[in-house]
Parts: structure tokens; C-alpha cells; sequence
């Protein structure tokens, strides 16, 4: 973390050392394939084992929509020698907590378990990556989960459906970006368990993976049991992944989604991204807390406390899909905001247009970009925490990027941008020829 | 994508795999023992409790002010809302800062800041990077203290307090809420969890102005920092410099209220259009000072806690009725309660309600077999170390001490007494709080589409969504 301090002092920065915090981590490779990634920190006995797959939503073919989601309920029915209940079941009887979780881009899987469990958690996940039980009944079963999933959280909750299903529509044109993240009933009900066994193996090999491990281990006894859990598993065919380039320049869009469980009116402004770790992606970063983060932001004094016309509002480069630890392009700068029924969704995005001007005009003062440095820091270290996202952001770091090293490194990046640089992001991303607008509007029952 | 690693492998070629039995999970150790950082514990002449925990793993500091008695649970009956509008409004001015340079000030020292109000407590919560400190100290004692309201920031918080209300009333799950927390406290403050719309228009500066001056003072607050701290006797300094000459107050009396006695109920708030059925099956419970609390609490968690528990393997593994099933134990300074959560389908919600009454009478009916026991035991434990990781849940399992009144080792001991509850404690506490011959039952769903199946487990009372 020098470089950092080397880095703050060229740009003047009231920064004190942001280098008495870094997570030194192990990284090395099986021969099966399977990447390893070990953090030790001994402060509290927690230890959290993260394991990701390349594989996500975008990684669908037409007519398997869904899939990956799918396949992240199969994940917990059961494999060779845990028996459908025992993941949960062994996980929480030794005081852990476990989840998966489908992304555009990867699906991932937690244990997070009292340090003397580390064996435990390895176990489960070498488990299931040799096999799981892909039956007809299992495969039911979990369709009506995802279902009942579907249901809870998009066909009952207001904004989720015009978020989720319409706003990738609107934003992108290939497939592989546009459609649902949690798949149509029409493919779910189609798939068929040689669909579901396909998919585990050309997905679910140790070739296709990560896993990082932080927390309280040893490291010399942490790579003998990933050695001997992990290391017998048998390599794949490197998948391939479909091409989810999108096709040519796009003009504006903009559509008004009639959402019938909405009571406050709301809008997304979205704008295309630039390419993931380029100084542009960085610049965004920045460009993002300027207008969105804290209190102090443009959007919150301009819209909230000035206009009064916002209520409230959340973004990210990322959103709605995940945030920019995990934005791929091509991606999305999302803007949603709930706001006042008396202005139009159409009238909020124009305010929001009009602040990003001053900032294309006039640039950003040192001052406030110095806030947003603070404030980016600040958020790192309060994540960094927790032995679980130190994990995640190493494995998605490496899987995303093959450079784990992001995990500290990315911090000197984002405070290292400068004011051109959020002006100049602001004036070729932020444009309204580029703008996509997707307004929800609330719709009385009756009148559905 | 193979060839790096045998170079790599190599390298690390020493660590050889060791032969074991995969068919069976592995024996590993106990739980490893853990302290938590020592506190240092103080009080200024005006009555102030000072808390200092020295965490130094990362570069931060956490604040907590908590004031002890001022919750929605004083709020005067016509104006709810009136403590949660308080604590919102702390950050947003002040006698010498206005709340726009409230914020920029957070922001340059990379720090949050908000207050609170829960049904009890009003808590002012902040972090900033270390080496700001005393920075971050100043802005909490000046919230804390000098907040003014000023009528704009109130206007505007009316306004968007309506909205947000809105939005949420549009949501199964807050409309279950609120009539089941109506039902089971009656007349008792807790009873109410969100302001009407009216009580909001008549919010004023006034009233949030009277709120502070009798319940924001230091002889009802404990001030807690935590995290890589200055050295102490510095420290000490500038609190004393920054909060000794707030002024003691006497706090008012308040009339002792006492919830109702739990009796069987059934509502049905109708929610027309819709998809699935929210359900709360629950009964006023206790404190955790109580003695039948740490029965009550490993009882829940056999009963309801994560995807192990008894209402998840029957809801909705083995019956697939549900998306989400378990149950909570909510614990206040004067009371608490139990509910079962679970949202089902319309079809279904006949045979899921028989489902989960059943399994509510098991649990009074049969003392928890060991395995099962010793498991929830284990989970209990390990869920609480997890809780230590950040500063911020530690510094909330402080304040959880200070503002329900606890002993100051109930975090040392809260393993060894979940560890040494027994079969028959938790049976008996499940009589008193889990049996559900005695319990409120909620549902807001479609009417049209479960009401007849309601009907079958007794008299329903019909509301319309609000």
C-alpha cells in the first residue's frame, strides 16, 4: 500500500494513510484447475468460504431462461454423500450461515461457520461439486420454489417487475442481456433433468471456479484440506460462454411501465457504462458518489432538499443489476428514484439531467471529490469487516478480472481519478442520446 | 485454461492430500473461546454514560449515543411518529450548522451518521475513519444536542414521510404488521408501529423542539465509542469537552402500561388481487430479563430459526406451500413477542395454517429430542460470534445491554446460558408463549380467495387493506 501513499500525496489528498489497512491473501492454482484464494486473519473465529462459478444469467441459451437460478436451487437438494436438508442442516447445527446467490455474471455460494468448521464447509462444497442428486422430484420441487420465489419477490412487490423483466428490454438488444434473470415459467416448467445434468457438468467443474477462504485459518493446514477435498475432482472442457456483445450505437429509449402494487411513482434514468477496470470505469466510480452518495450528494441537495420533487433514490454503476464490484460490460449506469406524484417521471429525469450538466459544464470541485475519496474508503474498510465480503470481492475479483490484488489496488485507482477525469466521464457517458428512461407509474386496482 | 497451474502447483507441492472419509462430515474441534474487547466504563457529573472499547482491527471509530427512555413508546397518542421524526431530524440543523454542512462535514471525514428511534430508545449511530475521531465526536454531541428542526427540513419531511408511508402500505407485509401488533398490544403503546397520516401533518417544530428538551438529555443517555481509539486519557478529554456541559434534566414520569393477556383471534385484512397469503400466528412474550427468556429464545430457534428449523423442513421443503417460513421473538424493554411468519399461496392456505398450528402445539406438547437441541445450541452460539465481526454489530449488542436494561455480563455469558437451557425449560416456555390455543392470528390476503378457508379454524373478523 506505498504506492497509495505515494499516490495521495501527488494529488494532495487530507487523506491520512489508507495503508495501515490491506488484506494479504495467498493465491494458487489446483491441478484440476480450480483457483484458490486463502486470506488469513486471525482477529475472530470466523472463517467464510466463498466458492464461485462462471457462469450467470447471462450465460443462457434461448429457451433456458431461468436456468442458472434453477440450477442455484439444485445446488441445495443434495450431492453424493450430504443428502438433501444435510448442506442446511450441518451448516447450521455448527452455529453457520450459507446461501447462493445467481448473478448476471457468476453464481456464487457461501459458508460462513465458527473457524473450528473450516473442514466442514470444504467438504459440503467439494461434495456437491462432484455430483449432486439431479432426480425428477428434486427438479419439481425446486421449480415450484423458484416459482413461489417469483411470486414473493416480483409479483407481489411493487417496482421488482418493471426493474427486473421490462427495464433489460428497454436498455440492451442481444438476449443474452435483456432477459430474465430469473427465467420465464414457460422454460422453468420445459427443463428436464438431462438438461439440469448438462448444465452441472459443463458448468460446475473445478476448471469454472474460485474459491477464496478468509478469516481465521492457517494457511499451511487450509491448502491440506482444500488439497484433499477439492483436489481429486475431475476438470471439464473449458466452457464457452455466448457472445452478449451489444449490437452497434443505441439511441434513447423510454417506455412508462403501469405497475398495479406501486403507490409511489418512480423512474430509472439509465445511461451505457464503459468498460470494466478502464480509467473511464473508475472515473465512473467516482462520478456516481458525487451524485449519489450520502447526504452531501448533488441528487440529494438538488432533488430532495432543493426541488423537493425526489423522495428518495439509490444507484450505482451496476444498478439494477448488482453494484460495480461486479459490473461486466456491457453494462449500466442506473439511477431509480421514487419521487413526488405531482412532477412525471419524465420531468425527475430531466432534473436529473440538468444536475449532470452543471457537472459536464462546470466539472467537480477538488473539495468534493476529496468527500467522495473519504467516503469510498470509509464504505471499503466498514465492508472489509466482515471475513465474507473480503471472500467474495477476492473471488469475484479474480474470476472478473484474474487479479485478485483489485481488492486493495482498486482503492488507489478510484482515488487516484481526478476532477477532469468525472468531467469528462460525465460528458461522454452521462449524454441524452444515450438515455434510457423507464417511468413506473402507479395503477389504482380497479382500473387494471 | 489449465497450463499456469502446474508451474504454481509445483511451488506449493509439498501439501499433499490426506486420506479421509468422505462419506461422513468431518470431526473437528470445539468452537474456539473468544473475549470480547474489555470496555472501559465511566460517567460524567451530568449524569452521562460513557463506554470506551478499544477495537483497533481496522482504521474506523463507531459512536453510538442511546438515549435510554425515548421511543415511539412515549410518543403522546395523537402525535405517533413524533420520537422517529426526533431521531430523523437530529442531522438536519442545528444552532451553528445547517444541515447541508452537516453533510458535507460527514462526508470529508468519510462518515455516516443517523438516528434512530425503535419502539424504546432514540439512538444517534456514526462511524468516520479513525484519524477522525474527535471530528466525528463533535457532530454526534452537537446532534445530540443542539438539534433545531428547522421548519423547511420539517415540511419536507412530512411530505416524504407520506410518500414513504404510502409506498410501504402498498406491501402485504407491512399491513400484517400493523394490524397484528394493533391486536396483540391493545391499549398499550407498543400497539402502535406507524404514524397515521394525520399525526404527520401535525408534526411541528414545536413538539420536536418539547421532544428533545425532556427526553435527549445525558442523565437518560449512554455514549458508547468503539473502534481504533485515541489514547484514553486524551479521549476522555474531549468528551468531557464536548458533552460535560450538557445540562441534567428530570426526565417525566411515565404510567406503567401493561399489554393484554393473550387471547385467540383471528383477522383477515383483505387485500384484493392478491397472489399469496401474508400469515402471522403469534402471542405477547417476554423481556430478556425474564428467567424463562433463554428457553424461550433456543424454543424459537428449534421452532423457527433458518432453514433447519421445524416450520422450514414442513412449510416449505416437505409441504412446498411457502417460499419462506419461521417464526420471531421480539424483545422490548417491557415486553416482547412471538410471531410465525410465512406467506403461502391462495390454494393452500387451509392445510398450511393447520400446518403451522401443529407444529406450534408440538413444541408445547414434547420436550426438543438432543440432537436437535444440541444443534440449535451450537447455531445460537456461532450466530452470536458472527455478530462480532464488525464494529457496528458489536457496538449494537452494547447498546442492546444499556437500553433493555441489562446486566453488564449479558454478552459474556449469553453462550453458556443458551448452552445449559434445558428439555423441560423450553417446553415449559413454550406453553406460555408458543401454544397457540391462546395466540392472534393475522392473514392479509384476497378474501375472495381464502376467506372460506379462514373460516374453518374459527370466527374471523374482516378488515379492508388500509
Amino acid at each position: 500500500m506505498k504506492q497509495l501513499l505515494a499516490l495521495v500525496a501527488a494529488v494532495a489528498l487530507p487523506l491520512s494513510a489508507a495503508g495501515d489497512f490491506t488484506v494479504g491473501f495467498e493465491k494458487y492454482r489446483l491441478q484440476n484447475g480450480l483457483r484458490v484464494i486463502l486470506a488469513q486473519d486471525n482477529a475472530v473465529p470466523v472463517v467464510a468460504v466463498y466458492l464461485i462459478y462462471g457462469v450467470g444469467a447471462r450465460s443462457e441459451e434461448k429457451g433456458r431462461s431461468g436456468f442458472a437460478h434453477l440450477f442455484e436451487h439444485m445446488m441445495f437438494q443434495g450431492s453424493k454423500n450430504a443428502p438433501k436438508g444435510m448442506h442446511f442442516q450441518t451448516v447450521e447445527a455448527n452455529g453457520g450461515a450459507l446461501n447462493g446467490s445467481t448473478h448476471v455474471d457468476f453464481t456464487d455460494y457461501f459458508e460462513v461457520l465458527p473457524s473450528n468448521q473450516l473442514a466442514v464447509a470444504l467438504w459440503l462444497e467439494a461434495d456437491r461439486m462432484r455430483g449432486l442428486n439431479i432426480t425428477a422430484e428434486n427438479l419439481a420441487n425446486q421449480k415450484e420454489a423458484v416459482k413461489q420465489e417469483r411470486r414473493l419477490t416480483f409479483d407481489n412487490r411493487p417496482y421488482n417487475t418493471a426493474l427486473v423483466d421490462r427495464f433489460p428490454e428497454l436498455a440492451f438488444r442481444n438476449w443474452q442481456n435483456y432477459h430474465s434473470l430469473i427465467g420465464s415459467f414457460e422454460d422453468l416448467n420445459a427443463a428436464t433433468v438431462e438438461d439440469v445434468s448438462k448444465f452441472f457438468q459443463i458448468y460446475y467443474a473445478p476448471n469454472n471456479a474460485v474459491l477464496a477462504i478468509a478469516g481465521d485459518l492457517r494457511v499451511p493446514e487450509a491448502k491440506k484440506l482444500v488439497e484433499t477435498y477439492f483436489g481429486p475432482l475431475e476438470p471439464q472442457p473449458q466452457p464457452q460462454h455466448p457472445d452478449a456483445t451489444e449490437p452497434g450505437e443505441r439511441s434513447t429509449r423510454a417506455d412508462v411501465y403501469r405497475d398495479p402494487l406501486a403507490r409511489v411513482p418512480a423512474v430509472l434514468v439509465a445511461w451505457p457504462g464503459p468498460q470494466r477496470r478502464s480509467p473511464d470505469y473508475n472515473a465512473m466510480v467516482m462520478l456516481d458518489l458525487v451524485l449519489t452518495e450520502g447526504d452531501s450528494s448533488r441528487l440529494q441537495q438538488a432533488l430532495v432538499k432543493g426541488r423537493q420533487s425526489v423522495v428518495r433514490f439509490e444507484a450505482s454503476l451496476g444498478y439494477p443489476f448488482g453494484g460495480s464490484s461486479e459490473y461486466v460490460d456491457p453494462g449500466i449506469y442506473g439511477v431509480f428514484l421514487t419521487h413526488q406524484p405531482k412532477v412525471s417521471g419524465r420531468e425527475v429525469a430531466s432534473q436529473v439531467e440538468v444536475e449532470i450538466a452543471k457537472i459536464q459544464k462546470d466539472g467537480v470541485p477538488v473539495k468534493e471529490l476529496d468527500r467522495a475519496r473519504a467516503q469510498w474508503r470509509a464504505y471499503r474498510l466498514r465492508e472489509m469487516q466482515n471475513a465474507l465480503n473480503r471472500a467474495k470481492l477476492l473471488a469475484q475479483y479474480e474470476l472478473l478480472d484474474g487479479k485478485p490484488e483489485w481488492i486493495t489496488a482498486e482503492l488507489d485507482a478510484f482515488l487516484s481519478v481526478t476532477p477532469a477525469q468525472v468531467q469528462a466521464a460525465a460528458k461522454k457517458y452521462l449524454v441524452p442520446e444515450k438515455r434510457v428512461t423507464l417511468e413506473i407509474v402507479p395503477v389504482p386496482k380497479e382500473a387494471k | 485454461m489449465r497450463p499456469p497451474a502446474l508451474a504454481l502447483l509445483v511451488a506449493v507441492g509439498i501439501v499433499a492430500a490426506q486420506t479421509v472419509d468422505r462419506t461422513k462430515p468431518p470431526q473437528t474441534a470445539p468452537i474456539p473461546a473468544f473475549k470480547l474487547p474489555p470496555a472501559y466504563e465511566t460517567k460524567l457529573a451530568n449524569g452521562l454514560a460513557v463506554e470506551l472499547v478499544e477495537d483497533a482491527r481496522f482504521p474506523l471509530v463507531t459512536v453510538r449515543l442511546a438515549f435510554l427512555e425515548a421511543g415511539s413508546k412515549v410518543d403522546p397518542p395523537d402525535l405517533a411518529g413524533l420520537a422517529e421524526a426526533t431521531g430523523t431530524l437530529l442531522k438536519e440543523g442545528t444552532k451553528t450548522r445547517p444541515s447541508k454542512q452537516i453533510a458535507e462535514e460527514l462526508a470529508q471525514i468519510g462518515g455516516s451518521l443517523r438516528g434512530e428511534a425503535t419502539r424504546d430508545s432514540i439512538t444517534i449511530g456514526a462511524s468516520a475513519l479513525a484519524e477522525h475521531a474527535g471530528r466525528l465526536l463533535e457532530l454526534v454531541s452537537d446532534m445530540g444536542r443542539n438539534a433545531v428542526f428547522p421548519a423547511d427540513e420539517v415540511k419536507l419531511y412530512q411530505q416524504n414521510q407520506k410518500q414513504r408511508l404510502a409506498a410501504r402500505r402498498a406491501q402485504a407485509e407491512f399491513q400484517a404488521d400493523e394490524r397484528f401488533n394493533a391486536l396483540l398490544f391493545g391499549s398499550h403503546p407498543y400497539a402502535r408501529v406507524n404514524p397515521t397520516p394525520e399525526a404527520i401533518d401535525k408534526l411541528s417544530g414545536g413538539a420536536l423542539a418539547k421532544f428533545r428538551d425532556t427526553y435527549l438529555v445525558p442523565n437518560n443517555a449512554v455514549l458508547i465509542v468503539l473502534g481504533k481509539l485515541p489514547a484514553r486519557a486524551g479521549l476522555l478529554r474531549q468528551i468531557e469537552q464536548r458533552f460535560g456541559g450538557w445540562e441534567r434534566r428530570p426526565l417525566p414520569a411515565r404510567p406503567a402500561a401493561k399489554p393484554p393477556e393473550n387471547k385467540r383471534r383471528i383477522a383477515l385484512v383483505d387485500r384484493p388481487g392478491s397472489v399469496q397469503a401474508d400469515i402471522r400466528v403469534g402471542k405477547v412474550a417476554l423481556t430478556r430479563s425474564d428467567p424463562d427468556h433463554f428457553p424461550l429464545v433456543v424454543g424459537n430457534a428449534i421452532l423457527g430459526s433458518g432453514t433447519s428449523s421445524r416450520l422450514f423442513m414442513n412449510i416449505r421443503e416437505k409441504k412446498g406451500y411457502a417460499y419462506q417460513a419461521n417464526s420471531i421473538l421480539m424483545r422490548y424493554r417491557e415486553a416482547g413477542y412471538f410471531s410465525v411468519i410465512t406467506q403461502v399461496r391462495n390454494e393452500v392456505l387451509g392445510e398450511a395454517m393447520d400446518a403451522v398450528l401443529a407444529e406450534l402445539d408440538q413444541m408445547a406438547q414434547a420436550p426438543a429430542p438432543a440432537v436437535e437441541l444440541s444443534n440449535i445450541k451450537n447455531f445460537l452460539s456461532g450466530t452470536f460470534v458472527m455478530s462480532l465481526e464488525s464494529q457496528s454489530s458489536l457496538a449494537d449488542q452494547l447498546v442492546l445491554v444499556k437500553t433493555m436494561g441489562l446486566a453488564n455480563n449479558y454478552l459474556e455469558t449469553y453462550t453458556t446460558r443458551v448452552r445449559s437451557t434445558e428439555p423441560d425449560q423450553i417446553q415449559k416456555a413454550a406453553q406460555k408463549y408458543i401454544a397457540p390455543g391462546d395466540a392472534t392470528i393475522v392473514v392479509v390476503g384476497d378474501a375472495s380467495k381464502i376467506g372460506e378457508a379462514l373460516k374453518k379454524l374459527g370466527e374471523v373478523e374482516v378488515t379492508k387493506v388500509q
